[in-house]
């Protein structure tokens, strides 16, 4: 008889450290079954090349949920974020722009580009701030379902309605034009100069199969300034040690609390009776059982993969069916000799300790885009890059660096050939696209590795390397996420739950979905 | 010498023409003053060389038979004809694809290229409907607005959630879920034949600079499918005489009514006494004095050329100055000395296909690139066209045994990086030639006089800023409670008395006569 715990949770990832920690909180039995040797999914540091840590995949954090940190006690659990300061843009003039937390340093290089963009900077960042604000609530609130008729959804629409309309309909119609808007026409409407609009827009298209000038892209920018850390709205972070410290930090917590967790144990599949699920299959063969399951993969794997799916309603299939990923997102990975050199601003220097941001244009940005719609990857991509090595020097080898190019667009889906053909050439596009800002580059590079989406879904099971466990578009959000009636974390096997990021409120290094999701089962455990 | 009526409508449009026609029938007394000779905007004909003639703007006619009846147009001359077959799409390679009115014929026709698609067309279509039938009652009323102001506002508002939810909940989720939807992600759920989706695509394109892969083309695409049979491109339909044709009737019923129209009467300022509308000034001196003043012209020309700003507040200004125009549309009309010779169907004896409308853009990726060039300020060099052939239906509009052909095109963007539109009218007549060649190759020989219709043109000769005939884009941050700017959706305005009654207000453009008819019914009940 296989060994029965109160829940199972499938996947190691952040979100499913997060349900495992709370749910063990609760006093539940609680195992952990992650395929890899190691916890994280994608928030892991590897050592790829000796004395070298790389945050393999994910490499910053902001969106972590302040009270996830507090309540799980992560800061003693190991994990200590560094704020990370500053936005640098070169530009292929020679020229550059940056960004930093000081609103009068970041006037002065702004007014190098437009005195009426300097002028109304701030003012954008507490418009942005308030429209987080308004948001994170939406954020950590279970979607309610309009197509409901129980006491609890209407109550939960009611509820939302009620939250709206306290808002005033200025505020509504601003929030539903940063949902709809794209990031392009949203910043037209504040500012003039093209860098600082690309770089502002750029972070609209961060995991996404969009450009700054596609609707929807305003939406992403938001989701990227809900951030906070320290209580200092939109900072990103980088935690000590690379993201391995906060899955880390959530593993230690999660084992604290009484969680077990067995890495190198891959599922097969999710074991169900009449309708109920009870456990399930190691690819070993071994079968485990549970009162609960909570699947922290994406909803495909979830429920094309790891359930026959005949076993679930048509409907719903064919909404998972229907679900969008296309990754489009690569990352390149250095280990340095010695730090890049920027022509525009040379030398070491705070530029360097922030993220730097290849978005010198819209038209820039939209060409990347370009490339990417008709399946090649961008010959000249953006990038937002960041060297760990220069806030936290346990990094790298004392003098040498790490550098962490994160790139658009790398479609999942290459119209002639395969990643495996074409990973170098793409590893080749950035790099020469990089030495053009920073010639001293090629020679300085002692290792380099490239991610493909088609690695990341080899690696670590993001299906088509989509970082977000599919498309953050409108039709996917919120109470449509994954699938319209199934926005709750519950799925249509009983005691079966989705905790990851394809369940509201979606991607990034946040931890929402999986304590959303544990306070779902918890109200069904003692319901 | 000043003279007075009940209400002024500024500009004898079809929206404008609409509004005086309902608001006559209502019991006020109406005056039309357009400043043109003769009435219609770009619906009205234009002649080229001797005795060809075509209209200016859209060929298809989008008018809900909820007006055509409530005007009784039909009785004053109009004949809105029902092409068999609706669509003819020629394709590069020499075949076409051809949408029946007949589903039967259409699923036979649509076999030849794909098995699975036939089977899908039906259920697709039924979905199209049932979308439509959802949206249909929306476009023919004010849009909702989340500022619920009266009892009858709120009571609109619970009966649109009680439509809405009567739906039952599988509809619901899909109409929640299409809405956002590009127009590529969902003709891609259904079909894999790439001339099928691309004349798909055409309407959700029409007059937006966005391509099909843009958010919100879905929604445009199910705001022309709101005719009685809401099945795909049923609701389209063609004025036996062309646009002239159309705006007769509308002249006609809107005298009938006691309407009097004005022609050669250019409005320069909207007369404001404390504020209240009061009346308008003509160009020549002349006051004329009204309690209702109402606007088919686009909110630009309203508030920046028409209405003194000290009686605006500033928001409410900038709100208008950040409306986005965009036009992409040219027109080329053509005087042909015979019909068009498709390679798909040889012959220049006039045929039902020659009937049609002609839509020429292969797949969704040539149309999505012809979008690309709009992003750079440039003519797209492969455009898609939309072409009728008026004179097939009615040779009264050219010289016996000749044609004449009227193609709009998309993209031509009024914004252009390099030269000026008057410049390039040349270059754009020989793209458009060009690839009516490639699908019909004696359309060159043909041509006996061409007349080029560019952006600019729009702006200039018509008044549509940017050369936007939909009076603004039809995005969806510029729909519904949006349009034309937040807390003013409802045709009133902030001055009392002034209201708003064109293609700039909901439901847009296309939907032609729609924002006219709402308008009016607000106006009426104002009273």
């Amino acid at each position: 008889m296989p060994k029965k715990y109160d829940a199972i949770v499938i996947g190691g990832g952040h979100n499913g450290l997060v349900t495992a920690s709370y749910l063990a909180r609760a006093g539940k039995r609680v195992l952990v079954l992650e395929k890899r040797d190691r916890v994280g999914g994608a928030t892991v540091t590897e050592e790829v090349y000796p004395g070298f840590k790389f945050s393999v995949f994910s490499y910053v954090t902001s969106l972590l949920r302040p009270e996830i940190l507090e309540e799980l006690e992560l800061a003693k659990h190991g994990l200590h974020l560094l704020p990370l300061d500053g936005t640098f843009t070169p530009l292929p003039d020679g020229n550059s722009l940056a960004r930093w937390h000081d609103s009068g340093k970041t006037q002065q290089e702004l007014s190098r580009f437009s005195p009426r963009d300097a002028s109304r900077y701030e003012a954008f960042g507490l418009h942005m701030h308030h429209m987080g604000r308004t948001v994170r609530d939406l954020m950590m609130m279970r979607p309610p379902e309009p197509a409901s008729f129980k006491p609890a959804d209407i109550a939960g629409m009611v509820c939302l309605g009620r939250h709206f309309r306290a808002l005033g309909s200025e505020r509504i119609s601003d929030l539903y034009r940063l949902m709809t808007a794209s990031s392009a026409d949203y910043l037209d409407r504040w500012f003039e100069s093209d860098p600082l609009k690309a770089t502002m827009s750029a972070s609209g298209i961060i995991g996404t199969m969009l450009s700054p000038r596609s609707p929807g892209s305003a939406y992403v920018l938001l989701h990227h300034y809900m951030g906070e850390i320290d209580g200092v709205s939109r900072s990103w972070g980088f935690a000590r040690g690379g993201m391995g410290a906060v899955s880390g930090a959530l593993a230690s917590a999660a084992r604290s609390l009484g969680a077990e967790i067995r890495t190198g144990a891959g599922i097969a599949s999710i074991l169900h009776r009449k309708g109920r699920a009870t456990g399930v299959a190691l690819d070993s063969g071994e079968e485990l059982g549970a009162s609960y399951v909570a699947s922290s993969l994406d909803p495909r794997q979830t429920f094309l993969n790891l359930l026959d799916p005949r076993a679930l309603p048509g409907p719903f299939v064919a909404g998972v069916r229907k679900y969008r990923f296309r990754g489009s997102s690569g990352k390149v990975n250095l280990a340095l000799s010695e730090l890049p050199d920027f022509t525009c601003r040379p030398g070491d220097g705070p530029h360097l300790r922030g993220s730097i941001s290849i978005s010198p244009g819209m038209d820039y940005l939209e060409r990347a885009y370009d490339d990417a719609k008709y399946g090649r990857f961008s010959r000249r991509p953006y990038m937002d890059i960041l060297i760990p090595s220069t806030i936290d020097p346990t990094m790298a080898p004392p003098g040498k660096h790490v550098l962490s190019i994160f790139v658009q667009y790398a479609p999942y889906h290459l119209r002639e050939s395969s990643w495996e053909k074409q990973r170098d050439a793409f590893g080749d596009a950035v790099i020469d696209t990089l030495s053009e800002y920073a010639p001293n580059l090629k020679s300085a590079i002692l290792h380099r590795q490239v991610l493909s989406p088609w690695d990341m879904e080899q690696m670590i099971g993001l299906t088509e390397g989509n970082i977000f466990h599919g498309e953050l578009s409108l039709d996917q959000l919120f109470f449509l996420r994954p699938v319209a009636g199934w926005a709750q974390y519950r799925t249509p096997l009983k005691r079966l739950y989705l905790c990851g990021s394809g369940a509201h409120p979606g991607g990034g290094v946040m931890g929402a979905p999986g304590k959303l999701a544990a306070t779902e089962m918890l109200k069904d455990w003692s319901g | 010498m000043a003279s007075s009526c009940d209400a002024l409508v500024i500009g004898a449009g079809p929206n404008g023409l609409v509004t005086a026609a309902l608001l006559a029938k209502g019991g006020m007394d109406v005056v039309v003053v357009e400043r043109r000779p003769e009435p219609g905007g770009v619906a009205s004909t234009i002649e080229l060389g001797e005795g060809f003639h075509a209209s200016v703007g859209s060929d298809l006619c989008l008018l809900p038979q909820l007006i055509v009846d409530g005007l009784s147009l039909e009785a004053h001359g109009l004949k809105l004809h029902a092409p068999d077959p609706i669509v003819f799409a020629p394709t590069r390679d020499g075949d076409a694809f051809t949408l029946w009115r007949d589903p039967v014929k259409t699923q036979e026709e649509i076999r030849r290229f794909s098995a699975r698609d036939a089977e899908a067309w039906p259920r697709f279509s039924q979905h199209v409907r049932d979308l439509s039938a959802f949206l249909r009652p929306l476009a023919l009323r004010p849009p909702p607005a989340p500022d619920v102001d009266g009892v009858g506002d709120l009571l609109a508002l619970l009966k649109l959630g009680w439509d809405f939810r009567r739906l039952g909940a599988e509809s619901m989720h899909e109409v929640l879920r299409t809405l956002p939807l590009s127009i590529a992600d969902f003709l891609n759920e259904w079909f894999e034949s790439e001339p099928l989706k691309a004349c798909l695509a055409g309407p959700g394109l029409r007059g937006v600079s966005f391509g099909t892969r843009a958010a919100g083309t879905t929604a445009h695409f199910l705001f022309h499918q709101l005719g009685a049979d809401g099945r795909p491109w049923l609701s389209e339909r063609l004025p036996v005489g062309g646009g002239r044709a159309l705006v007769a009737a509308l002249v006609a019923s809107a005298q009938a009514h006691g309407a009097r129209l004005r022609t050669g009467a250019a409005v320069c300022r909207i007369d404001i006494s404390e504020g209240r509308a009061a009346g308008v000034r003509l160009e020549d001196g002349e006051v004329l004095t009204a309690a209702v003043v109402v606007s088919s012209v686009s909110p630009r020309t309203t508030f920046q050329e028409l209405v003194d700003p000290d009686w605006l507040e500033p928001r409410f200004v900038s709100e208008i100055r950040a409306i986005r125009y965009r036009g992409v549309q040219a027109k080329l009309l053509l005087a042909l000395s015979e019909l068009p010779d498709f390679r798909a169907r040889p012959g220049v004896e006039p045929a039902p296909h020659h009937g049609a409308v002609i839509h020429i853009g292969d797949s969704l990726d040539e149309m999505e690139q012809a979008s690309d060039s709009a992003k750079y300020g440039e003519a797209s060099s492969r455009p898609f066209l939309l072409a009728t052939i008026p004179s097939v239906l009615d040779p009264g509009l050219a010289p016996r045994g000749r044609h004449v052909m009227s193609v709009t095109m998309q993209y031509a963007p009024y914004r252009l990086r390099e030269g000026t539109w008057d410049e390039r009218r040349d270059a754009l007549a020989d793209t458009i030639v060009a690839r009516l060649a490639e699908v019909a190759p004696n359309v060159p020989g043909a041509v006996l006089a061409l007349r080029v219709i560019t952006p600019l043109d729009y702006e200039t000769e018509y008044g549509l800023p940017e050369g936007s005939l939909l009076h603004g884009e039809v995005a969806l941050d510029q729909m519904l409670f949006m349009r034309p700017v937040p807390g003013w959706s409802r045709y009133r305005t902030p001055v009392e008395g002034l209201y708003l009654c064109g293609s700039g207000c909901h439901p847009g453009g296309d939907v032609t006569g729609a924002a006219g008819h709402n308008a009016s019914r607000v106006i009426l009940d104002d009273r």
